[in-house]
């Protein structure tokens, strides 16, 4: 099998699904992917979600270590900790996340890779499984990336159901330490776009400091919902 | 939200398929890693063309291939070729380098556009 009939065959099942409608009960807002892959790398993320809406304030945190295991794939696994209804923030979730890089980088007209995760509520019979497709299209300084994700729930008090999640990036490389962007995200009855900065710093051979910081805004909805976002992210 | 999502499926099937469409045989050009240093350390391409970008590594060690200008970063494992797609690029100069021995494994790719001398 070719890789342009498994991309197709990808892309055909995850937006297949796409048109079943879906029920809110997530938060949308996350990281954009890229669909590539570095071999021999090891990494520390650390991610910050804060969405504050009229009603409530949802604070999610996640920590992970990833290796990629050869040139292609990278496994990462998170620890991730939200804040309930009572205020208390603590460990609900863990989650393992594959990343494949489908494409060398370049040699096509955009590059693509896919994402696959699967997540379990701390001390609950609740999963969550959801497998995505990365493009990425350079153009010149600028590069535009798209995701687009099907996430499927089942589980104790979960009325089984697929959910599509898409999201876009448009990214102007100006400087290692410093690149603007847009975001948009949409689904889950969800419309947001916002501004976005992401940047490195090298040290010593394959260490290096990636962070991104965004700030979205719900567009569909009239009353306050912003989301500010953060990740930092240590290769080595 | 169905129509959003039908635009969406359009637009994804025409990305796929200019993605694989097909392509001419890409110009190649060859550098060499031996004892950290890149050869040659300065190479001419043409602008305004993806090329195949190939690279022997002879040493007995992995360097990794970096450039923030050429928006590109990968590992090049000791005795192997490492294959790097770059372009179309403006003209210009274009700066790389060998992460692990940043102050010796180093040099520059130069775009240029036919009709002219070289880039500044």
């Amino acid at each position: 099998m070719t890789i342009r009939t498994m991309l197709l065959w990808s892309f055909y099942l995850i937006t297949l699904t796409a048109f079943f409608r879906v029920e809110a009960d997530g938060q949308v807002v996350d990281r954009v992917y890229h669909p590539y892959v570095l071999a021999n790398e090891h990494r520390l993320e650390w991610r910050f979600m804060s969405r504050q809406t009229d009603e409530e304030n949802y604070l999610a945190q996640r920590i992970g270590f990833g290796h990629s295991v050869n040139e292609r794939w990278i496994l990462e696994l998170y620890l991730i900790g939200e804040r309930d209804i009572e205020g208390n923030f603590g460990l609900e979730a863990y989650e393992v996340e594959a990343r494949w890089m489908l494409t060398e980088q370049g040699r096509y007209w955009a590059d693509w890779g896919m994402v696959f995760e699967v997540e379990k509520r701390h001390s609950k019979e609740q999963w969550e499984a959801a497998s995505g497709l990365v493009m990425e299209k350079e153009f010149g300084r600028s590069s535009l990336t798209l995701n687009w994700f099907m996430i499927y729930e089942w589980g104790d008090a979960l009325k089984d159901e697929l959910e599509s999640e898409f999201r876009l990036q448009y990214r102007y490389r100006w400087m290692p330490q410093f690149q603007p962007s847009i975001e948009f995200y949409s689904g889950e009855d969800y419309v947001g776009m916002g501004p976005a900065i992401m940047g490195l710093q090298r040290f010593d051979g394959q260490k290096q400091l990636k962070w991104e910081l965004g700030f979205i805004t719900e567009l569909s909805n009239i009353g306050k919902d912003h989301t500010l976002r953060f990740a930092l992210e240590y290769e080595f | 939200m169905l129509r959003y999502y039908k635009r969406l499926l359009l637009l994804t099937v025409i990305a796929l398929n200019v993605t694989f469409s097909a392509r001419a045989e890409l110009p190649e050009f060859h550098l060499t890693l031996n004892h950290n240093l890149f050869y040659p350390q300065r190479l001419e391409v043409p602008a305004g063309e993806k090329i195949r970008l190939i690279i022997d590594n002879q040493d007995d060690a992995p360097e990794e291939f970096d450039s923030f200008d050429l928006n590109r970063e990968k590992v090049l494992f000791p005795g192997r070729f490492t294959v790097i797609y770059i372009g179309p690029l403006e003209p210009g100069v274009y700066h790389f380098f060998g992460e692990f021995h940043p102050n010796q494994a180093k040099g520059q790719i130069r775009a240029i556009s036919k009709g002219h001398g070289g880039a500044d």
